[in-house]
């Protein structure tokens, strides 16, 4: 690797400029037709499902999840069209019941989380001066999953077994004996399936942008809408894992009668509801952040100025980020929790007001600053100020423990979350549309229709929710379908509902500008808000490879302007005359280049695999268990396929980025993307594993039906398999280890790896033999359960390391070990630690609750 | 990173904290350390305020120790340590004027 000068630029604040010299100016088109060849999807029929472009699969998710917000407001008319007369004959209670649920889950697995998905990756690597995801067909991976689990979903309504006890799926309702039936299970394994993809996304989206920001572009100079994405998707990483964990033992208690949450059997249905809002209130912010970054990017643009208090603004990210992890039970205030806990949450809900309301003052004075043009993204926004404001005042007004005594469970809850998802979700998105779809199609938009849908919207939301406020306060529930001996609340009903068609109307209007913009609005200008971003400073519609040449320090003190430059190839890493996908990968605060990536091409493995997580979830569905382990098997197998796409068979010699700049590509390095996604999820698996131990320590403390029924096990057998399988597993860390010794020295690691296949198999060993012989029968009690859940997590690890030795020793054998390729090692070495600490702690517990016996 | 990690201390600092006083809370509540006295206040008391103390503590001697300066790498992690300063003194102060364990 060549050496890049470094120009100080001012002692105080310790600023380096990377010194990069220009790449010689080349014909536009010829480095065009270059990368196109090589980045382009596949022609015809084929490039539909080997697609892995993120420019591709951006608008996939983001047209996806429009179709889910139109069958999800196609419902809302439903409900409300119920709700227009107190004895409403429209819908039975078993069709409102199930169509309520939809709706919630709908908008919030379905729309709102691929809606940010969606943007952001599209977006993302425009914004940061990179060419793709840091996983191409991990983002397609990503969208298959949703698009399966939604129609798994989709096709229960259809079909009459939709799932009928809430977005939240409280237990003991969602449970076997009050939900018999698969609606329930729809729900569980559909869900998880999508969260499938918001996983694979938060993890590609956290790699995006620590490691390929365009080299100079600091973590504390990036554009705002970056941190957004950070913050959200690291709110990801560590929100969805407590919502998968409960899912599974939901699952696995209505499958199996394993009792997690049944009272009379050491469980508790509270478990449920922490669960599921550690995940669910995080999630609100998690859908807010991403739109909190469009109205950051748009306002400095409208208002034709910059962002006010950028730091300020980065800073209140960070503190929402870790404040909205301090609100869960503030859902839960009114079951019987102690003064004192109501107290701590009640306080940490009040505070997180503050970081917001920062960010609204920064935007305000951003305002004041400028001058404010009002084109259609500003009209958005004005709507989201308005809305938002209010929604985040009701907030602030639930989070005191008296009032949400008084209002939980009533329309007031109803209006002040749609308030807040409305104004903080779907405006800033109708102004993210407005502002980028020219960027998108690269035509400009027909003048009026647009703002006749937001004046639409904007009459008919508050027409519809601002009354819900008056009902909620007046007495009347969620979810009921009827009220016939509430004549009061009739007027505001019915006038809730009229309104609700006029927003429809309005949201049909806002479909239809954006179709018509898309088929037959007039070529855009090149750059028609004068925006400074990178996001700009290609042709539009964006190309697949979005830069001919990728933009360092030079191109990046020039902004949107240093287009032509970059069209020229005077940029980084210039053309694809490797006929290979290249991209340069950046050091996370300096972004100094320090490799370069070669990502793969267009596959159908993404298909493939996700249709066979698929149909382990129908299997599952379907009740057919033992029919599921041949499709576990399938996908094993097809991610060893996976994995042996990544593998290298020869030396790749060093890439020329610039005159005197020449970087090695990825095969030869250790620190690379993949090891950073490794470590991303890591970082989720470590948060169900504190999710879990959470569950152990809930219930052994908080429920009631314990102390558990003494152990059965043979005595002192249960710890020696304990003991054993930690033992198998450090002897593969040690294997390992010694492995990497080998292979830096070039030496042949056939031995320590064949050593790490021994341990890992040793533990697997005294794992399935304490789940035959040790462990009591799961369906006894709570306790019981959670230990079988403990030991099919270490065992599901130590498999997971066992295959990856398997998999290191097929690397051996092909010779892509060597002195210069790690190979897989450090990804097996990242996951046998882990393995390592969570068997460590987990035989710890089962040892303290007596598994010895 | 570094800017990234220093930023990130002090609300993490906050969040070890809120769930070490948490887990005391439920588990002193379970275990009847409220009637455990220890002069100045209940077992259970003492404990989470012992705890809180020290995330408080913590949190101060992250900002002590952060370098100063106007540009964002060096009041960005104060803004951070700032941030779990607040947030531990707000949302623990509970510990000192609310009952225990009644519901």
């Amino acid at each position: 690797m060549t050496d890049i000068p470094v120009a100080s630029t001012g002692e105080a604040a310790r600023e380096e400029t990377l010194q990069i010299a220009p790449n010689p100016p080349r014909r536009a088109l010829s480095l065009h037709r270059e990368l196109h060849s090589v980045w382009s999807n596949d022609p015809g029929w084929r490039g539909q499902i080997t697609a892995v472009n993120h420019t591709t699969l951006g608008l996939r998710f983001m047209c996806t999840a429009l179709f889910f917000f139109a069958v999800g407001g196609i419902l809302s008319m439903l409900i409300r069209a119920q709700l227009a007369t107190p004895e409403g004959a429209f819908l039975d209670t078993e069709l409102y019941n199930q169509i309520f649920t939809m709706h919630g889950s709908i908008m919030m697995f379905l729309f709102a989380i691929p809606m940010l998905e969606g943007l952001a990756i599209y977006m993302l690597p425009k914004l940061l001066g990179t060419r793709d995801m840091a996983f191409p067909r991990l983002t397609a991976l990503g969208y298959w999953c949703y698009l399966f689990g939604g129609l798994i979903l989709l096709f229960a309504l259809l079909g009459g077994v939709a799932p009928r006890d809430g977005w939240f799926m409280y237990t003991p309702l969602s449970g076997a004996t009050y939900s018999p039936g698969i609606n329930a299970d729809v729900w569980l394994l559909g869900v998880t399936f999508v969260e499938i993809s918001a996983l694979a996304a938060a993890v590609e989206i956290t790699v995006t942008i620590l490691r390929q920001r365009a080299p100079g572009m600091k973590l504390t100079e990036m554009p705002l809408f970056a941190w957004y994405i950070l913050g959200t998707s690291a709110m990801m990483l560590v929100g969805f894992p407590p919502l998968i964990l409960g899912s599974v033992l939901l699952e696995i208690e209505r499958a199996f009668d394993w009792p997690f949450f049944d009272v009379a059997r050491g469980g508790d249905p509270l478990l449920w509801q922490h669960l599921f809002w550690l995940f669910g209130h995080p999630e609100v912010y998690i859908i807010f952040l991403p739109a909190a970054g469009a109205i950051s990017t748009i306002i400095p643009v409208m208002c034709r100025t910059t962002i006010l208090g950028y730091g300020a603004i980065v800073a209140a990210v960070v503190a929402l980020v870790f404040l909205s992890f301090g609100l869960w039970v503030h859902h839960m205030f009114t079951v019987g929790i102690p003064h004192m806990a109501l107290a701590f949450f009640s306080a940490a809900s009040v505070l997180v007001a503050v970081p917001t309301a920062v960010q609204v003052f920064a935007w305000i004075g951003t305002m004041w600053k400028g001058r404010p043009e009002m084109h259609l993204p500003m009209l958005h926004i004005m709507g989201f100020f308005l809305t938002f404001v209010m929604g985040g005042l009701t907030g602030v007004m639930l989070a005191i423990v008296p009032f949400n005594w008084q209002a939980h469970d009533t329309a007031f809850v109803t209006a002040h979350l749609h308030y807040v998802l409305i104004g903080g979700f779907v405006f800033p998105m109708m102004a993210a549309a407005a502002y980028w779809m020219p960027q998108i199609t690269g035509r400009a938009r027909i003048s009026g229709l647009g703002e006749a849908a937001f004046w639409t919207i904007l009459i008919g939301f508050h027409g519809t929710f601002f009354l819900m406020h008056l009902t909620g306060l007046m007495g009347m529930p969620r979810r009921i379908d009827v009220y016939p001996d509430n004549p009061e609340w009739i007027w505001l009903n019915l006038t809730s509902s009229v309104f609700g068609f006029v927003m429809t109307i309005g949201f049909a209007l806002f479909a239809l500008d954006l179709f018509l913009q898309a088929r037959l609005g007039p070529k855009t200008e090149r750059n028609p808000w004068r925006a400074p971003g990178l996001d700009w400073a290609m042709p539009l519609p964006a190309p697949s490879y979005n830069f001919a040449s990728l933009p360092g320090p030079r191109q990046l003190a020039g902004g949107a302007a240093a287009m032509l430059s970059m069209a020229r190839g005077e940029g980084l890493l210039p053309g694809a005359s490797r006929g290979r996908r290249e991209l340069l990968v950046t050091e996370t605060g300096s972004a100094r280049p320090e490799h370069v990536a070669i990502l793969p091409g267009n596959s159908d493995l993404p298909l493939r695999l996700s249709a066979s997580i698929g149909l382990f979830v129908l299997l599952m569905l379907a009740g057919l268990y033992w029919l599921t382990l041949p499709a576990l098997a399938l996908v094993a197998v097809l991610i060893w396929r996976w994995g042996r796409g990544m593998a290298w068979g020869a030396d790749q010699p060093a890439v020329q980025v610039a005159p005197g700049l020449t970087l090695p590509t990825q095969v030869h390095r250790r620190d690379t993307l993949g090891r950073t996604g490794v470590i991303c999820l890591l970082v989720a698996n470590g948060t169900l594993f504190a999710s879990l131990l959470f569950g152990v320590g809930f219930l052994s403390v908080v429920a009631p039906g314990w102390p558990a029924p003494a152990p059965t096990g043979p005595e002192g057998l249960g710890a020696g398999l304990i003991a054993g399988a930690v033992a198998g597993l450090i002897g593969g860390s040690i294997a390992v280890r010694l492995a990497e010794r080998r292979q830096v020295n070039g030496q042949d690691v056939a031995g320590p790896v064949w050593k790490g296949l021994i341990g890992n198999g040793a533990a697997l060993l005294c794992l399935a033999a304490l789940a035959l012989l040790v462990l009591d029968d799961p369906t006894r009690h709570a306790r019981d359960a959670l230990r079988g859940v403990m030991a099919g997590y270490v065992g599901l690890h130590a498999l997971i390391v066992t295959v990856m030795t398997a998999f290191a020793l097929d690397q051996n054998r092909r010779a892509e070990i060597t002195a210069h390729r790690a190979g897989s090692l450090p990804a097996w070495r990242l996951w046998q630690d882990f393995s390592v600490v969570i068997a460590l702690i987990l035989g710890a517990v089962a040892i303290m609750q007596g598994a010895g016996g | 990173m570094r800017v990234l990690a220093l930023t990130l201390a002090g609300p993490t600092i906050w969040a070890a904290i809120f769930s070490a006083v948490y887990a005391l809370h439920g588990v002193g509540c379970a275990m009847g350390w409220t009637e455990i006295d220890l002069v100045i206040g209940s077992l259970h008391r003492m404990a989470m305020a012992s705890a809180w103390l020290v995330g408080i503590l913590a949190s101060v001697a992250l900002l002590v120790h952060l370098p100063s300066g106007p540009a964002l790498p060096h009041w960005l992690p104060r803004a951070g340590a700032w941030v779990g300063i607040g947030a531990t003194l707000f949302t623990l102060f509970p510990i000192l004027v609310t009952s225990s364990c009644g519901s």
